[in-house]
């Protein structure tokens, strides 16, 4: 019998929104912030790595594409944090007793993600401003900002797996009320977190294949050899990911492992159509990065890609409701739909997207982000 | 009594959100009156033509970039992180009564960080015309992120007819409403000033700088002069309690409300002597004074605004220790450590007395009271024996009506005041030696 008696009651205060929205808005946020974070973490260790490489073949093409990332980094990283705040805001609320209960047994390291945060934004903005300037040390502060960001990552899932197993809590609370806990022996955590730390890797090559794509036009040559050397960091990362992804799947408890084999069909499906889509999205990257008209083959693979995160974010979404689902009854939360205000809120976010766009396109004469 | 306590020694958890808190609005109130700052200089420079103007506002946004979407908008997310640990019960309230004020405000941010962006980034890439757009842009929706933002900060105070309707509309658009939004609006505009007035000082071209340095103080000055009327309708929308703490019911924070009025004051004269009738001597050091002067009042006014709320966290709603208004009858029934999930103890007897007493005290007093910190309570009880502290301890409200009635029993009153007096017992022997 699992001990529920220090699960925090649900906030007495009923839930401004029907459930299935909360969570539909968790997710596409989330999806958003997982794509701003992985351009912004990913691509800060390939522009690291093809410093390195540039420097050791004495290759201009490598200098060219560490100036172009550079220039991303500031912009993905301010998103990564913006569009991290919204789906915060709506994990708080559908699952505020399990967030705020884990957050509070690792408070110290939960609050050095701000500062972690600020030195490696601060960094990326050095590496961003002053390319030239820092001529040889560009490599180092370039990496070291990236793997501060990817600490950031290491904690939030510690605190995001940890919120989702309450049978440990009591324990870690009783031996150390002071915060300081972590949440390593838990055996998913490791695999889990090389599982999105790898993928960001594979995004940042597609996002160097979109920065090659663009290129050809002025330099055919350059535009070339990014795509193919984008490719490798999509190709490369993603084939090692499958393995990781494997590891993962086998260090979960078996019964949720089994969910996603046949156990429940919602999770098995998002699975079955994940692996698909990757595949295709491999076989497609492989042609366009030969080919000699790579740019519809390439636009496919983005899409299978794409549908690949989104699958993968949706298991995870399941995982997470199967682990929770001992504690929490969604038929018994209320809701009180503020209907009106949510109107206001979609209207405000259409006309915002509106005004972004209208800003990017009379800025840069098309969206800076394809 | 529902989530564990995060025990921070010292200081405690209020006064790191405090900290916290202190330096965001710092910033953020920066990032909104410097928005306009921005494109109305901009709009200056082109309208009279002066190249050394527009040099100026470019090197200015370089810095406004840097400092507000890095600094401000992590510690604004810090300080969602600190109310978060420290009372998980009221950041939970807050976001369930304003989910979509929140995320109306997120809107807002995010346009934000998209306009100040692109203003960096477009200096003389796009056109004129263009560039001012995108600045207004910038300026509209930060300060539409301070309206939404300032409904939920006033409601914790003043939650008004939240009260009875439940309303959403009715807790954002509360009592203080208006009067804190002009009070934050000016407070912004004034900090434009202050920060342009900074990176003024650093400019080399003598003549030029004491042209920006001029400019600027016209940015603090007649704001300054509004400010106190916006704190006075601001002291009228009041209602009593808080009007009692800040005209000397609570020594402390009166004296803080006259440290914020004396830095404020010091911040007026330096930018009129200094800065307006004499702009050649405002140098980095006066500069950076005056910049710590203005965190000092910010400072104050947010100390006041946060003491003021006492015994409450969310006015009428919830106690500072978490405790609901509503549940104060079950409680008191019961008893705090039985209500709580997270107690290792789970009734008080003859064996446990001191350590139920230490656990009562850490659940429902240690949100303000630190011991060996912050508040101590082991100076405030020396002269009470452990009778005359079981007896204020179930009167609490009367010996002190800023703290909160005690929810406790009465066996828990005495557990405590057992745990108490054993302090003083310490001290005794402490004076004897």
């Amino acid at each position: 019998m699992i001990d529920q008696t220090m699960i925090p009651d649900i906030d007495p205060i009923a839930l401004p929104a029907p459930i299935w929205l909360l969570k539909f808005l968790l997710l596409l946020t989330f999806t958003l912030h997982i794509l701003a974070m992985n351009v912004a973490v990913g691509g800060g260790f390939v522009a690291a790595f093809t410093e390195y490489f540039g420097r050791k073949k004495k290759s201009q093409n490598h200098f060219e594409l560490s100036r172009g990332i550079a220039k991303m980094l500031p912009p993905f990283t301010a998103f990564t944090i913006t569009l991290g705040v919204a789906p915060l805001l709506f994990l708080q609320v559908l699952y505020g007793q399990f967030f705020y209960t884990s957050t509070i047994l690792m408070a110290w390291p939960w609050l050095s993600v701000i500062v972690i945060f600020i030195l490696a934004y601060y960094g990326y903005y050095i590496f961003s401003f002053r390319w030239e300037k820092l001529n040889g040390k560009r490599f180092w502060a370039v990496l070291i900002s990236a793997t501060m960001l990817a600490t950031i990552g290491l904690i939030y899932v510690n605190n995001i797996v940890l919120m989702l197993t309450p049978d440990k809590w009591k324990a870690m609370y009783f031996a150390n009320p002071h915060g300081t806990h972590m949440n390593f022996d838990d055996a998913t955590l490791i695999p889990r977190y090389l599982h999105y730390i790898i993928s960001a890797l594979a995004v940042a090559g597609v996002v160097v294949i979109m920065w090659g794509m663009r290129k050809l036009k002025s330099d055919e040559q350059l535009g070339k050899w990014a795509i193919r050397y984008g490719a490798w960091w999509f190709l490369i990362p993603t084939f090692i990911n499958i393995g990781v992804g494997v590891w993962w799947l086998i260090a979960l408890p078996r019964e949720f492992m089994l969910m996603f084999m046949g156990g429940n069909q919602l999770a098995t499906g998002y699975f079955l159509v994940g692996l698909a889509s990757i595949f295709v999205c491999i076989m497609l990257m492989f042609v366009g990065m030969n080919a000699s008209k790579p740019i519809g083959k390439i636009m496919a693979a983005k899409l299978f890609f794409l549908i690949t995160i989104v699958t993968m974010i949706l298991m995870r979404h399941e995982l997470r409701e199967a682990y929770l689902k001992p504690y929490i009854n969604w038929d018994a939360v209320q809701t009180e739909p503020q209907w009106g205000v949510i109107i206001i809120f979609a209207l405000l976010l259409v006309g915002g997207l509106i005004t972004v766009i209208w800003m990017l396109k009379k800025s840069f004469g098309k969206p800076a982000i394809n | 009594m529902n989530y564990p306590i995060w025990e921070v020694p010292i200081i405690g958890g209020g006064w790191l959100i405090g900290i916290v808190a202190v330096i965001h609005v710092f910033v953020s109130h920066f990032a909104v009156g410097g928005g306009l700052f921005l494109v109305l200089t901009e709009r200056k420079a082109y309208r009279t033509n002066d190249i050394n103007i527009l040099n100026y506002v470019k090197k200015h946004t370089k810095f406004f970039l840097l400092l507000t979407i890095v600094f401000g908008a992590l510690t604004g997310v810090a300080i969602w992180f600190t109310i978060g640990l420290v009372n998980p019960q009221a950041t939970s309230a807050l976001i369930h009564i304003f989910l979509w004020g929140w995320a109306i405000e997120w809107v807002f941010f995010f346009i934000e960080i998209a306009a100040v962006m692109i203003y960096f980034y477009t200096w003389d890439k796009i056109d004129r015309k263009t560039h001012l757009i995108v600045g207004w842009i910038y300026f509209i929706s930060a300060w539409m992120s301070m309206v939404v933002i300032n409904g939920i900060l006033s409601f914790m105070l003043t939650p008004g007819a939240w009260t009875q309707t439940r309303d959403f509309l009715d807790g954002l658009i509360n009592p203080t409403y208006f009067s804190s939004l002009a009070f934050r609006t000016l407070t912004a505009i004034v900090l434009a000033g202050i920060y342009a007035l900074f990176t003024a000082s650093l400019l080399k071209d003598k003549k030029v700088k004491q042209t920006i340095v001029k400019y600027s103080s016209k940015w603090v000055l007649p704001f300054m002069l509004l400010l106190p009327l916006a704190g006075l309708w601001y002291y009228l929308t009041l209602p009593e309690i808080p009007r009692e703490i800040i005209l000397g019911g609570i020594t402390f924070v009166s004296n803080t409300a006259i440290v914020g009025l004396i830095a404020g004051a010091l911040i007026f004269f330096t930018v009129l002597i200094m800065g307006f009738l004499k702009p050649n001597l405002y140098n980095t050091p006066v500069a950076v004074f005056v910049l710590l002067l203005g965190l000092a009042s910010m400072f104050a006014g947010e100390r006041v605004r946060e003491s003021v709320r006492k015994p409450f966290v969310l006015v009428d709603y919830m106690y500072s220790n978490g405790l609901l208004l509503s549940e104060f009858d079950k409680i008191k029934e019961d008893g705090i450590i039985k209500n709580s999930k997270w107690s290792s103890i789970k009734e008080v007897n003859e064996q446990n007395q001191s350590e139920a007493g230490k656990e009562a005290f850490k659940l429902y007093c240690s949100s303000c009271h630190i011991i060996n910190g912050y508040n101590d309570v082991k100076p405030l009880i020396t002269e009470y024996d452990e009778e005359m502290l079981t007896a204020i301890i179930n009167e609490l409200e009367n010996y002190q009506g800023y703290m909160p009635k005690f929810a406790g029993t009465e066996a828990e009153a005495a557990a405590i005041a057992k745990w108490l007096v054993k302090f003083n017992k310490e001290n005794m022997k402490g004076e004897i030696k």
